[in-house]
C-alpha cells in the first residue's frame, strides 16, 4: 500500500537526501523509494520544480556533472543556508508529529 | 498502438530539436536512468519506458513549471546585471562630466537660452491664448457689433440703444443679449477724491458673464430701468483696496462725480471685464421706449443658446437688422442703410479680445523654437565631436566586455543629464523672462496677468528637454559604427575619420545658418516697419508734452460758463508755471481717435434724401493747438473767442481738402448735428495729424470749442478733457509737483488721472509692433550668436582633422595665407548654401507677418540682402581664428607625429 505525500513536505524530504552529499534527481528518487520501502507516492516529476524552487532560494546549489555510467546529469548539493534550514524543519516536524500523536492517542 | 502513441509523445517531449535546455536535459537522464534500471530488472524496452513515465507523473506539467522557475530566476539575473551597469555606466557618465566642466557648461547654457526663450513663449502663448476665458462656457459668449463699410468710414461701429432694444426683444438664437460703455468718473464723499474707470453696463450683462457677488447682489431689472435711483456694484480689487474688504459696504452711500448713489454688492474676486477694467459698475438707465439716435456707442456680448452658433446668430440679428428702417425709420434711414452698408457684425468673445495677438505670439514662438533648434544642433555637435574624441576610450572597454546596452546608457545617462540640468536653467530663465515681460507691460497684450509661470512652463520644457536628451543621447551610436575592432584598427591617426561625417556636420551648419537667415530677416523687417514708424511725422511733437486727464464735479461746476472758467483759470495758471510754454485742453488726444458727429457745410447743401457725413471731431482749448505743436494754416481760437462765443473753429486739412480743395477754407461755415443750427466759422486749418494711430493715414477731424455758439446744440457741457502742456526744456515731469499745486489750489476736489507723457503714448500705440520687434531682435540675435559658435565649432573640428594634410600641402610649397584662404572659402561655401536655403526659407515664412509690417515688403530686398551679408560676414569672422590655426600648422612636426 501506497501513501500520498502530506502538503509541503517534500522539500523536507529533498533536503534530507541531500544531507548524505551531492546527488542527481533520480538518485533522490532512488533514494526515498529505497529509505520509504516505497511506501511513499512521489510522483518523480514533482522532485524537479522542488529542487528548483531551492535553488532559487538558495538552500542548494548545483553543478553538472558525470553519473556513475559516465552520463551527464545535474547535480545537487546542500548550502550552508540549506542545512540550517533543514535542522529548522527537523525541529518543526518533530514537533508536528509529537502533538498529532498526542491527538491521536486521546 | 498505444506505446507507439507513447514514444512518439516522448520523442516530441524531448527531441532534440524541440528542446535545447537543462531541464530537459535532467528529465531526460531521469527517465533514460529509470528505464534502464527496469530493463535491468527483466522488462522490455517498451514496458521499462511506460514504467518509468508513469512514476514521473504528469512530465509536461513538471517540466514546464520548472522551465518557469528557471525563467524566473533567470531574467532576476540579467535585471540585477542590467541596472548594475547602468548605475556603473550612470556613474561613468557624471564623472566624465565633472572632468569636462567646460563641454558640460557650454552645452547646459546654450541648451538653456534655447529651452528658456521657448518655455517663456509658450507660456505667454498658453496664458493669454490657449487658456479659456475666465467666464463660465466662454465659448457661448459672442461680441456683437455693427459694421459699416462706406459713408466715409469703414470699420466696427457699437450698437445703437435701438438696435439692443429690438435685438434683445425679437432675437430667438440668445440666451440674453447686454450692451456696456466704458468711462471714467470721480470717487468721492468718503476718502480722498480719486478718479476711477468704471463701466455702465445694461442688466444682463452680468449674468451673461456668469458673474457671482462676493457680497451684497448684482443688478435687477429695476436698477437698470430709466429714471431708477442707480445702483453700484465695486470690482473686487477696488473693494479690497479702497474700502480694506469691509462688507458694511454694502447698503452704504458713495458719490460718484459728486452724486450720491448706493452700493448694493462687491463682485468676486476675478471677474472683470473682457476687454479693460472697471473698479466701479453702474447701470445704463436705458429707456426701451426711446428717443433713440442714430449713436452707437455700446459695446454688445451675448450668450448664445445651447446648440445655436456665431453663424445661426448672426441669421437670427441679421434678420432683424433689416427690420430696423421699418422699426426706426426716424433712426435708420433707408439711404443711411444703403449709404453706410451698415450691418451687424458678431465673432466670438474671445477673437474679439484676442484680435491679433494669437498670431503675434505664435510667430515668437515660432522664432524662439527655431533659436531652440540652432541651439540643439550645437550642442549636437558637441556630443558628436566628444563622441569621436572617445571612440577609442568606448571601443576599448567593449572590447574588454563593457556590454553595448551598458554603453548606449553611458551616452544617454550623459545626454539627459546635461538637458535636465538646461531644463531647470530654462525655467528660470523663463520665470526671469516671464516677470520682466510682465514688469514693463508691453500693451497691446491683453490678459498679461493671466500669464503664471506654472504647470504648463515646466511641462513644456521638461518634455522637449527629454526629446533633446534621448535624441542627443542616441546620436553618438548612429555614427559609431563599424565596432570596435574596426575602430582600434585605425589607431591614433585622425586622418581617417570618413568625409562623409563631415559632410554631415557641414549640413548641420548650413541649417543652422539657414534658421539663423530666416529669423534674422524676419527681426529685420520688423526693426525697418518700427523705423518708418518712427518715421512718420505724426502731424504734432510729442517731444516735451505732458498730459494728464481731469474732470470736473458737476455739482460744483453746473453750467458751461463755471466750466469753461475753470478751464480757462486753469490753463492761465498752469502757463504761468516757470518752464511751461503753452498749456491746452482736448477731448481725447491724438491717436486715440475720437467720436463722429454730423456736419453739414454751408456751401454744400445736401441733395434731398441724402445724410449728412458723421466725421471725427474733437473739443479743444485755446492753446491746444500751440500745446501740441500741431501745425495751423491760419489762426486758433484764443480765450476771447470762448468768452465771446464767437464759434471759431479748427478743421482738420483733410477737411478741408474734402470740400475746398485748391481753396481758401477760412471763414466758412460748418455745424454739426441739427440743420436749424447757427453756423461755427473755420478760422485755421491743422497740417496732417495722424489723429488715429501711427499707421493709419492722417483723417478728417473737427476741432469745436468746449462752449457751444448761442443756439447750438454741442455735446452738453465738456467737464472730463485732457489737459496738455508743453514744457519748455529739461525732463517733462519735473513740472509734475508744480502742476499738481496748481490744480489743488484751484479746486481741491478736482483729481489729476492718466498722468504721462505724449511721447509714451506714442509708444503706446505702437506697443504690440514693438514688443514682437523686440522680441524678435532678441530671437535673431540668440541666433546669430549660436550661429557663429557653431560655425567656429565645426570649422575648428575639420581644421584639426585636416592638419595631416594640410601639414603635406605646406611641405609640398603652398603658403600660410592660401593655406588660410582654403579654410574660409570651404565655409564661405558652406554659408552660400545656407544663406540660400534661408532667404527662400524668409521669403515663404515673413508672409506670416504682414499685419505686423509697415512700408515694408514681406521680401524687402534690403533687408534680405543685409541679413545674406550679415551672415556671411559672421562666418568669415568665425572661421578667421581656424584659419589662422591651419595656417601655422608646422610641416615638420605634423609628419613627426602622424
Amino acid at each position: 500500500m501506497q501513501i500520498d505525500l502530506i502538503q509541503g513536505t517534500l522539500d523536507m524530504l529533498v533536503l534530507k537526501a541531500l544531507a548524505r552529499g551531492s546527488m542527481h534527481g533520480y538518485g533522490i528518487a532512488r533514494w526515498l523509494e529505497s529509505t520509504t520501502d516505497d511506501v511513499l507516492r512521489v510522483e518523480e516529476g514533482s522532485l524537479y520544480p522542488a529542487l528548483h524552487r531551492l535553488a532559487r532560494r538558495e538552500l542548494v546549489e548545483t553543478e553538472w556533472g558525470y553519473s556513475e555510467n559516465n552520463r551527464r546529469a545535474k547535480y545537487y548539493a546542500l548550502t550552508a543556508e540549506g542545512r540550517k534550514h533543514l535542522r529548522q524543519e527537523r525541529a518543526t516536524w518533530a514537533r508536528f508529529v509529537e502533538a498529532v500523536a498526542k491527538v491521536m492517542a486521546v | 498502438m498505444k506505446r507507439r502513441d507513447e514514444y512518439a509523445r516522448l520523442r516530441r517531449l524531448l527531441g532534440r530539436d524541440a528542446l535545447r535546455d537543462e531541464v530537459r536535459d535532467e528529465f531526460e537522464y531521469h527517465l533514460s536512468a529509470r528505464v534502464e534500471e527496469y530493463m535491468g530488472s527483466g522488462m522490455t524496452r517498451a514496458e521499462a519506458l511506460e514504467e518509468a513515465l508513469k512514476r514521473m507523473g504528469d512530465l509536461e506539467r513538471y517540466r514546464r513549471e520548472t522551465q518557469a522557475i528557471d525563467a524566473q530566476v533567470a531574467g532576476a539575473h540579467r535585471r540585477r546585471e542590467y541596472f548594475d551597469g547602468v548605475r556603473r555606466e550612470s556613474r561613468q557618465a557624471i564623472r566624465s562630466l565633472v572632468r569636462n566642466p567646460v563641454f558640460a557648461l557650454v552645452a547646459v547654457i546654450t541648451l538653456a537660452l534655447g529651452l528658456g526663450s521657448t518655455g517663456s513663449i509658450w507660456a505667454l502663448l498658453d496664458g493669454v491664448v490657449l487658456r479659456p476665458l475666465p467666464y463660465p462656457s466662454p465659448e457661448r459668449l459672442v461680441w456683437v457689433s455693427s459694421y459699416v463699410s462706406g459713408g466715409g468710414s469703414a470699420g466696427p461701429w457699437g450698437l445703437s440703444s435701438a438696435g439692443y432694444f429690438y435685438y434683445r426683444a425679437n432675437q430667438r438664437t440668445l440666451e440674453d443679449i447686454a450692451v456696456y460703455s466704458p468711462f471714467p468718473v470721480n470717487v468721492s464723499g468718503d476718502a480722498e477724491a480719486e478718479r476711477v474707470d468704471a463701466v455702465q453696463v445694461s442688466g444682463g450683462l452680468l449674468p451673461i458673464l456668469g458673474a457671482r457677488p462676493a457680497v451684497g447682489r448684482l443688478f435687477t431689472e429695476a436698477d437698470d430701468a430709466p429714471g431708477a435711483a442707480g445702483a453700484v456694484i465695486l470690482s473686487h480689487a477696488f473693494w479690497v483696496r479702497r474700502y480694506g474688504s469691509d462688507r458694511g459696504i454694502v447698503g452704504r452711500t458713495i458719490e460718484l462725480n459728486t452724486t450720491p448713489v448706493e452700493v448694493v454688492g462687491v463682485l468676486a474676486e476675478g471677474v472683470q471685464l473682457p476687454i479693460g477694467s472697471a473698479d466701479i459698475w453702474l447701470t445704463l438707465h436705458l429707456n426701451p421706449a426711446g428717443p433713440f439716435q442714430n449713436a452707437h456707442y455700446l459695446n454688445g456680448i451675448a450668450r448664445l443658446k445651447a446648440g445655436e452658433t456665431v453663424e445661426t446668430a448672426r441669421r437670427d440679428l441679421e434678420r432683424l437688422t433689416s427690420q430696423f428702417t421699418q422699426v426706426y425709420p426716424e433712426v435708420y434711414r433707408e439711404a443711411f442703410m444703403r449709404e453706410y452698408g451698415f450691418r451687424v457684425e458678431l465673432h466670438t468673445l474671445e477673437s474679439e479680445v484676442l484680435a491679433g495677438t494669437a498670431k503675434t505670439l505664435w510667430i515668437l514662438l515660432a522664432a524662439v523654437g527655431l533659436v531652440l533648434v540652432i541651439a540643439f544642433v550645437n550642442v549636437a555637435n558637441l556630443f558628436f565631436v566628444r563622441a569621436e574624441v572617445r571612440r577609442r576610450e568606448s571601443s576599448v572597454r567593449a572590447a574588454l566586455g563593457a556590454e553595448r546596452r551598458h554603453l548606449v546608457w553611458h551616452w544617454m545617462v550623459e545626454a539627459l543629464l546635461i538637458t535636465g540640468m538646461a531644463a531647470v536653467a530654462g525655467i528660470l530663465l523663463a520665470v526671469g523672462s516671464i516677470a520682466l515681460i510682465r514688469r514693463y507691460s508691453p500693451g497691446g497684450i491683453p490678459r498679461l496677468d493671466a500669464v503664471h509661470p506654472g504647470g504648463s512652463l515646466i511641462a513644456g520644457v521638461v518634455v522637449l528637454a527629454v526629446i533633446a536628451g534621448v535624441v542627443l543621447g542616441l546620436l553618438p551610436q548612429l555614427k559609431s559604427g563599424g565596432g570596435p575592432a574596426a575602430v582600434l584598427r585605425e589607431g591614433g591617426r585622425g586622418t581617417s575619420v570618413s568625409r562623409k561625417r563631415q559632410r554631415v556636420r557641414q549640413a548641420m551648419v548650413a541649417t543652422q545658418i539657414a534658421l539663423a537667415v530666416t529669423l534674422l530677416a524676419a527681426a529685420g523687417l520688423l526693426v525697418r516697419s518700427f523705423e518708418h514708424l518712427r518715421n512718420v511725422d505724426p502731424g504734432f511733437d510729442p517731444a516735451g508734452v505732458l498730459t494728464m486727464s481731469l474732470a470736473l464735479p458737476g455739482v460744483r461746476y453746473p453750467d458751461a460758463a463755471s466750466v469753461a472758467g475753470y478751464w480757462e483759470e486753469l490753463t492761465t495758471r498752469v502757463e504761468s508755471i516757470p518752464g511751461v510754454e503753452k498749456a491746452g485742453l482736448v477731448s481725447s488726444l491724438p491717436t486715440e481717435g475720437g467720436p463722429c458727429a454730423l456736419v453739414f457745410v454751408e456751401d454744400h447743401p445736401l441733395p434731398p434724401g441724402e445724410l449728412a457725413p458723421c466725421l471725427t471731431y474733437y473739443i479743444a482749448s485755446p492753446g491746444y493747438f500751440e500745446a501740441m505743436g500741431i501745425a495751423i494754416d491760419g489762426r486758433t481760437p484764443d480765450w476771447p473767442d470762448e468768452r465771446s462765443k464767437t464759434g471759431a473753429i479748427v478743421v482738420s486739412r483733410g477737411f478741408a481738402d474734402l470740400y475746398w480743395k485748391g481753396e481758401t477754407a477760412q471763414g466758412r461755415g460748418i455745424k454739426p448735428n441739427n440743420p436749424g443750427e447757427p453756423w461755427y466759422r473755420i478760422v485755421g486749418v491743422t497740417g496732417q495729424v495722424r489723429t488715429t494711430g501711427l499707421d493709419a493715414p492722417a483723417g478728417v477731424a473737427v476741432y469745436y470749442p468746449i462752449t457751444a455758439i448761442p443756439g447750438a446744440s454741442l455735446w452738453g457741457v465738456r467737464r472730463g478733457m485732457s489737459m496738455v502742456v508743453k514744457v519748455q526744456s529739461g525732463p517733462v515731469l519735473a513740472l509734475l509737483p508744480a502742476i499738481r499745486r496748481v490744480v489743488a489750489d484751484l479746486d481741491s476736489d478736482v483729481p489729476l488721472a492718466n498722468i504721462t507723457t505724449m511721447e509714451s503714448i506714442l509708444a503706446g500705440s505702437i506697443a504690440r509692433r514693438t514688443f514682437a520687434m523686440m522680441l524678435l531682435a532678441i530671437a535673431a540675435a540668440m541666433a546669430l550668436l549660436l550661429s557663429a559658435v557653431g560655425i567656429y565649432g565645426v570649422v575648428s573640428y575639420v581644421v584639426g582633422q585636416r592638419r595631416g594634410e594640410i601639414g603635406i600641402r605646406m611641405a609640398l610649397g603652398a603658403r600660410a595665407a592660401s593655406v588660410s584662404r582654403m579654410v574660409i572659402v570651404q565655409s564661405l561655401r558652406i554659408a552660400l548654401a545656407g544663406v540660400a536655403i534661408g532667404l527662400i526659407l524668409a521669403v515663404i515664412v515673413t508672409r506670416t507677418l504682414s499685419s505686423l509690417l509697415f512700408e515694408v515688403s514681406p521680401s524687402d530686398p534690403a533687408t534680405l540682402l543685409t541679413v545674406s551679408l550679415v551672415l556671411i560676414g559672421i562666418t568669415t569672422i568665425a572661421s578667421w581664428a581656424p584659419a589662422r590655426r591651419a595656417a601655422a600648422v608646422d610641416p615638420l612636426e605634423v609628419m613627426r607625429t602622424e
